[in-house]
């Protein structure tokens, strides 16, 4: 059978917009090409701009992980200002990055990933659905689609508990540099603690079932969107005076070697990307989406001149919770016990959160003009990394999850973690084929809103983070 | 329920619950539809170059919550975010909503439209011989529509996409149209403003509008104007620094030229906003976010949009 070429587009049911071209042979992909097709530039937006802009700034990279991005830019400044956290800062922190960690797992599984194997009703905006394999019954699909609508619930709850301290969401105001703004008050973290009851039982009760359902009856995707095991997490819920200890630790883990990350390493090429070295002050580049040989807007990072995987499955690995598998199936599974752990972790938080004035303690003048902040955000490692000139930013680099999972061809022609995941997949049926690719792609839970990034050709990141 | 009491509803300033408005939106809805026969509203949802966020507060609507929304209110032909169609199937499901309900359709448009190089920094669909970009999209939909409705303030006026320097030529909807275009702008909207605007829609048609396009019911006063710390601003008692709770205006609140109702109104299910977490309004909701409220925790007057005259933005008090 001759070689075809397929166009898959849109990518429904994620942030942000997605492509991607198939060359499909015999029935099994050959060749993966990954596209994201928005591009917002939002490092050139952060230049000239007061330093103290980046939290609320930053933020608006992405809808559904605005605190992930809010969190590092407030670990940059910390460092840049050279602050110290309260104890109840380091919690309340915690707390709120957690809820918002919940609203986008849950979201995930419900709204995105369930109609890749739940066959939902036949009205807007589930019209079309032609989901090619379904293999639920009648009772346990009816469950999960009325689990879709109580999730709804849940995820707005999980985003209450970050709007209580945080004034609102997506994009809060309250954890900035220095701690938080937000006296937690008895009141506050009593009602905090009954919405993270509500969001538990829903954990505990349809999340992790529906998961270990979904795993039971679609486990040949076990087997199905496998990755090379070259896995990188940063480090998640940062505690300390300084931010110095991270809950759950950040390693790199190639050929069963754990090792820590090393921020030096990481180096970007644009070999595929829309851009094109020419001259530009700041960053040595320009965006060009003429580029004939270009097909996304995402670069291709690499880590000691590899591509790494990231996301909830790492650190689930790394911080040996979770023994398993790189496969489509593994990422949901190993996403749903992490929002358990949260859940689990948050309660705790709360306890020890003490009732108190605003935990916030906020220094008037930079003492350093350079820094590199890492977290993991929802979807895998995260960095931000600023320059500054007096108070004003010279310049800034976002590296995101998305930038690594989504990561186009490089030079030397290695695939990106999503690219490596769809080729020499199987179709069983011609039919079946966008089913098939779409759950693999959603199962790395894509955001192309967090795609916007740049890194200057010459300069590197700040090789002095400490994780 | 008749126009007028239903305006009231939106833009009552005191209730017995702060969600009193989200609570009546269903069944006034469901009432009508039943008495006139009415069909939910057709919808089609773009999403373009935003982060992704007002489709994130649209899920945190509350009283009605998503589902019922889906059930009493819209009829959500396309949109990138919730449709369980996908690829190809999803293009034709949009192709065949708008044969099938021009000029009956709402549009909503989630984002800026970039319009250096031709748009192509934003591609909604490719297809097997070329791409669909927001700007190309926006305008077949846009002419075949009965109404247009941007959510948040990316589509409304540029937003944070087209903050300087701005190197994708961004602009909000109302600039790339030749029509009418309800704003719905804040960074992210809230729900209640999109869902309450709807609602409006489907009932009495266009709801009477400000002069950068916003409803009234949502944007008529300003957030100094019914601020529960104004009495601190009166005294000239203000903030020393983040954290406090006195008048946040010495921390750089854009209150008082900012349009919104969010300290009655509050956010997620009406627990709180950004003033009650004791920082200022950042003016999320105007026509020069976020180049005319930054630096974020400079005092208005201060502020790099003020150096600069001529610059977009009203003053309102």
């Amino acid at each position: 059978m001759s070689k075809q070429k397929i166009m898959f587009s849109p990518i429904t049911r994620l942030s942000g917009l997605l492509s991607t071209e198939i060359i499909l042979e015999n029935n099994q992909v050959r060749e993966a090409n990954i596209s994201s097709t928005m591009f917002r530039g939002y490092e050139w937006i952060m230049l000239n701009r007061h330093a103290t802009d980046a939290v609320y700034m930053t933020q608006r990279i992405c809808g559904i992980c605005s605190l992930a991005h809010g969190a590092v830019a407030s670990y940059l400044l910390d460092e840049m200002y050279d602050h110290d956290l309260s104890e109840n800062a380091q919690y309340l922190r915690n707390i709120m990055l957690g809820a918002d960690f919940l609203q986008n797992h849950i979201r995930h599984f419900y709204l995105f990933s369930l109609p890749d194997f739940v066959q939902m009703p036949d009205k807007p905006p589930f019209h079309g659905q032609s989901l090619t394999d379904a293999r639920l019954n009648p009772q346990d699909n009816q469950r999960l689609v009325e689990h879709y609508f109580e999730a709804v619930k849940a995820s707005q709850e999980s985003h209450q508990i970050l709007a209580l301290f945080g004034g609102k969401a997506p994009h809060q105001h309250s954890f900035v540099h220095g701690g938080v703004t937000v006296a937690p008050t008895a009141d506050k973290i009593n009602q905090a603690l009954s919405l993270l009851r509500n969001v538990s039982e829903f954990v505990q009760k349809c999340l992790m079932p529906d998961t270990e359902l979904i795993a039971r009856v679609y486990n040949d995707y076990f087997q199905i969107g496998v990755t090379p095991c070259r896995l990188l997490s940063f480090g998640l819920f940062r505690f300390g005076e300084k931010n110095e200890k991270f809950l759950w630790k950040g390693g790199v883990l190639e050929d069963n070697q754990l090792t820590f990350p090393q921020i030096g390493l990481v180096k970007e090429d644009i070999t595929r990307a829309w851009y094109e070295k020419e001259k530009c002050e700041v960053y040595g580049l320009e965006p060009d989406p003429y580029k004939p040989e270009g097909y996304t807007w995402v670069k291709a990072v690499r880590y000691d001149g590899k591509p790494f995987e990231v996301g909830p499955l790492v650190r689930m690995i790394i911080n040996g919770k979770y023994n398993g598998g790189t496969s489509t199936m593994d990422r949901i599974f190993a996403r749903s016990l992490e929002t358990l752990l949260i859940t689990e972790l948050m309660e705790k938080w709360l306890k020890q959160l003490q009732p108190s004035p605003p935990p916030l303690n906020q220094k008037e003048i930079p003492v350093k003009s350079s820094a590199t902040g890492v977290t993991d955000a929802m979807r895998g490692a995260l960095i931000h990394s600023a320059t500054l000139e007096g108070e004003e930013v010279s310049r800034y680099n976002v590296i995101t999850p998305t930038v690594w999972n989504f990561s186009p061809k490089d030079q030397y022609g290695q695939r990106g973690p999503v690219e490596n995941a769809l080729v020499g997949t199987i179709i069983p049926r011609p039919e079946m084929l966008f089913t098939v690719l779409g759950r693999i792609i959603r199962s790395f839970d894509p955001c192309m809103a967090c795609a916007t990034h740049i890194l200057d050709c010459q300069g590197n990141l700040q090789d002095k983070v400490v994780i | 329920m008749e126009k007028k009491e239903f305006t009231k509803l939106c833009s009552q300033l005191k209730s017995e619950e702060p969600h009193d408005l989200s609570k009546a939106i269903l069944p006034i809805v469901a009432d009508y539809r039943r008495k006139r026969r009415k069909k939910k509203l057709p919808v089609i949802w773009l999403e373009t170059n935003d982060s992704g966020d007002n489709n994130i507060a649209f899920m945190n609507t509350t009283y009605p919550y998503l589902g019922e929304v889906f059930q009493e209110m819209i009829d959500l032909l396309y949109s990138n975010t919730f449709m369980a169609a996908q690829g190809p199937e999803a293009l034709y499901i949009l192709e065949e909503a708008v044969s099938k309900k021009r000029g009956k359709f709402i549009l909503v448009v989630e984002g800026a439209i970039p319009t250096k190089d031709n748009g192509l920094y934003n591609i909604v669909i490719q297809t097997p011989n070329r791409s669909i970009t927001a700007l190309e999209a926006v305008r077949w939909l846009g002419q075949a529509a009965k109404h247009v409705v941007a959510i948040g303030t990316c589509a409304s006026f540029g937003g944070p996409t087209a903050a300087r320097p701005n190197i994708t030529g961004s602009v909000g909807v109302r600039d790339v149209l030749d029509r009418q275009v309800i704003n719905v702008s804040g960074c992210p909207v809230n729900p209640d403003w999109f869902v309450g605007t709807l609602a409006h829609l489907l009932m009495y048609g266009e709801p009477e509008l400000d002069k950068l396009g916003r409803p009234l019911l949502f944007y008529e006063f300003t957030v100094h104007r019914h601020c529960q710390r104004r009495s601190y601003f009166d005294n000239q008692e203000f903030a020393e620094e983040l954290g406090d709770i006195e008048c946040m205006f010495s921390q750089g609140c854009m209150g008082p030229r900012t349009s919104s109702d969010c300290p009655y109104r509050l956010w997620i299910n009406h627990v709180s906003w950004p003033v009650k977490a004791n920082t200022p309004c950042i003016g999320c909701t105007n026509e020069d976010f976020p180049d005319g409220s930054t630096p974020f925790f400079t005092p208005l007057p201060k502020k790099s949009s003020q150096k600069k005259p001529g610059q977009k933005g009203e003053e309102n008090e």
